[in-house]
Parts: structure tokens; sequence; C-alpha cells
């Protein structure tokens, strides 16, 4: 649907590519914008988004409670697919105060790939859980900071609660082919739930 | 943030509205960033805190179609950057604006007919389109 149908692109240009996305979520430090570098065609951009709502919740950080008026930072990246598909990446903190932003990123989204630091796996809870409510495939990466997994995926499964058919990976977020493995786990888990209705 | 008293002092360029100018610490009012940091986002848009179409989404292509003249400042810069179709998240990111910001301006063009918006569709309902993003990405080695 478009703003204003009448209009054509200028001579000489094509209409622009479609948009998809799909949304890389996780708490901080986690490796999200690193994921986005490693596979991106723009260099990572980030962007700020308002923080619309009251949270009554200490950031982890800096133990400053949420205001309404605060700002967060957006990070995206974005691959080609063909001459008319254009795939988005957006890194969002996987925390309950910026759930508010959670709507507009997943809305549409092909799906999610939930970050998980296995050190500290209570900082993808909230998306877990945001993605589970609302229907969204997702798989759960462990991202591996230095090429070894420091729990094992059935311990991990089992900490986190999440259902036997949500795939767990481990890819490592600095390289290009792990990344791209990553994304088409989302992608793959995406179809077979498409396959599954 | 403390007010400098001297930035005030200094005569805003005539074709910009005063505010603009407030942080900027830029002369070159076409290509420089928009001082957005600090100031109240709806004072760039006439007031209005929600975009005329408040469902743009961020991903959203956006690829201008008429140049336009003697366009506002902050859309001018849209137009001009936009004739390279890109998303609502990078014109934001690219012209350092606000993201809610962006998405109400860019509605405003497209309204006016400056520039056309490809939206996305319902993908993930979307077999083929999720079997086309596979096969790009497999193409990526």
């Amino acid at each position: 649907m478009d703003l204003k149908p009448s209009s054509e692109p200028l001579p000489g240009r094509r209409r622009p590519p479609v948009p998809v996305k799909i949304v890389i979520a996780g708490g901080f430090g986690v490796g999200k914008t690193t994921t986005v570098s490693s596979i991106s065609e723009i260099r990572p951009l980030t962007t700020e988004a308002a923080i619309t709502s009251v949270a009554a919740q200490i950031d982890r950080t800096g133990e400053v409670p949420a205001k309404t008026s605060t700002t967060v930072a957006l990070d995206f990246g974005c691959i080609t697919i063909d001459d008319s598909l254009k795939l988005y990446l957006f890194g969002t903190p996987g925390q309950d105060r910026f759930g508010f932003m959670w709507h507009d990123l997943a809305h549409g989204a092909l799906g999610a790939l939930v970050m998980v630091d296995a050190r500290r796996i209570d900082d993808c809870y909230p998306a877990v859980d945001y993605f589970e409510k609302i229907g969204l495939p997702f798989v759960v990466a462990v991202n591996l900071f230095n090429g070894e997994l420091i729990r094992d995926l059935a311990d991990l499964r089992w900490a986190l609660a999440v259902d036997a058919g949500i795939p767990l990976i481990t890819f490592d977020a600095r390289d290009r082919l792990s990344v791209r493995d990553a994304l088409l786990a989302v992608l793959r888990h995406a179809r077979s739930r498409l396959d599954a209705r | 943030m403390s007010q400098d008293p001297e930035s005030v002092d200094e005569p805003p360029p005539s074709d910009t509205r005063p505010y603009l100018s407030i942080g900027g610490a830029r002369d070159d009012d076409l290509t420089g960033d928009l001082p957005v940091s600090g100031l109240r986002p709806y004072l760039l848009t006439s007031g209005r805190a929600e975009p005329v179409d408040q469902t743009l989404e961020i991903e959203a292509q956006v690829q201008t179609v008429n140049p336009g003249d003697g366009l506002a400042f902050e859309y001018r810069e849209i137009v001009q950057l936009c004739t390279v179709a890109m998303s609502v998240a990078e014109v934001a990111a690219k012209l350092k604006l606000h993201i809610g910001v962006a998405r109400v301006l860019i509605a405003d063009l497209a309204a006016q007919g400056y520039v056309i918006v490809e939206r996305p569709s319902f993908p993930a309902h979307d077999r083929n389109l999720i079997e086309r993003v596979i096969r790009g990405l497999e193409a990526i080695v």
C-alpha cells in the first residue's frame, strides 16, 4: 500500500525495493552491533527512538530509573537480497524498559534472533517472553565470545525454558558466515512454522 | 545543559528558523547535521507529535520523485538524500533526526507527493518471500 499511489518514480528509476526485516534482540553487550556489522553491506547506523512509557525498572548499567523523556539507540544494517528485495537487521536492547520499541520492530518482521551471553542468560528473558507472546518465530543463539561454550546447550535450554521446537544454536557474532547461518536458522524456522499451520 | 550566551547571540541564517542554529555548531545549513539533540522534536514538525500516517514502518523505503522547490530546510534534506531509496531508519540516522521526527516529515512529504514510500508487505505470511531471502543469504560466501 502506497501513501501516494498516483506517484511514480522519476524517469529511469525503478521502484524502491520491498523491505523485510529480522530483529536482533539481546541484553547490553551481548554483541548485537557486532552481529549486524559482520554481515551488513552498510556500516551499521544508529538512530534514536524515544522511550515513551514510564518504566519502573532500574537500569543494570547505571542504576538510573528510566524516564519518559530519554532516548535509546537503535542499531541497524541491511543486506540487498536482489533488485527488489532488501533485508534489514534491527538490533534492539532486549530489556523490559525498552519493550515499547518491540512492537515497532517486530511488526511485520520475518523473525528474530535472540542473542544470549551464556554468562548472563537472564538478559534475554524479556525478549523470549515477548516473541513467545506475539508469536514471532525466533531462534535463540548463544554468542561464542571466545569460541567455546561455557555451558552445554541442553543445560541452557532447560534454564531458558524454551519450547523444544525453538532452535537453540551457537554462533560467532564476529564471523560473517556464522552470522549468515544464524539468520538462515531464523528464516528456516519461520518457514517451517508457516508450513506447520 | 547550561545555556551558552555566545551561541544565542549568533544571528541565525536568514532562511532557517532560529532554533535550527541552536546547538548546531555548523554554518553550512545545507549539509550540516540537524541540531536535534536537546531540541523538542515537535518543533520540527509544525507542532505535531504524530505522523500523518502513524503506521509508517521504520524499514519502509523512501524515494524522491519530485525534488521540490522552496521546501523547508528539514524537508529539503530528506528529498535530497532519498534520490537513492532508503529506509525511514536510514533517513533518521543519516540526518541525525529522532526516528519519530523522521517518520512525521517523511509522511508529510509522501502525502504531498514529493516522495514515494514502499511499505513492507506482511512477509511472515508469504512463503515465497521467505524463500527469496533464504536464497539471497545462501548466496553470501
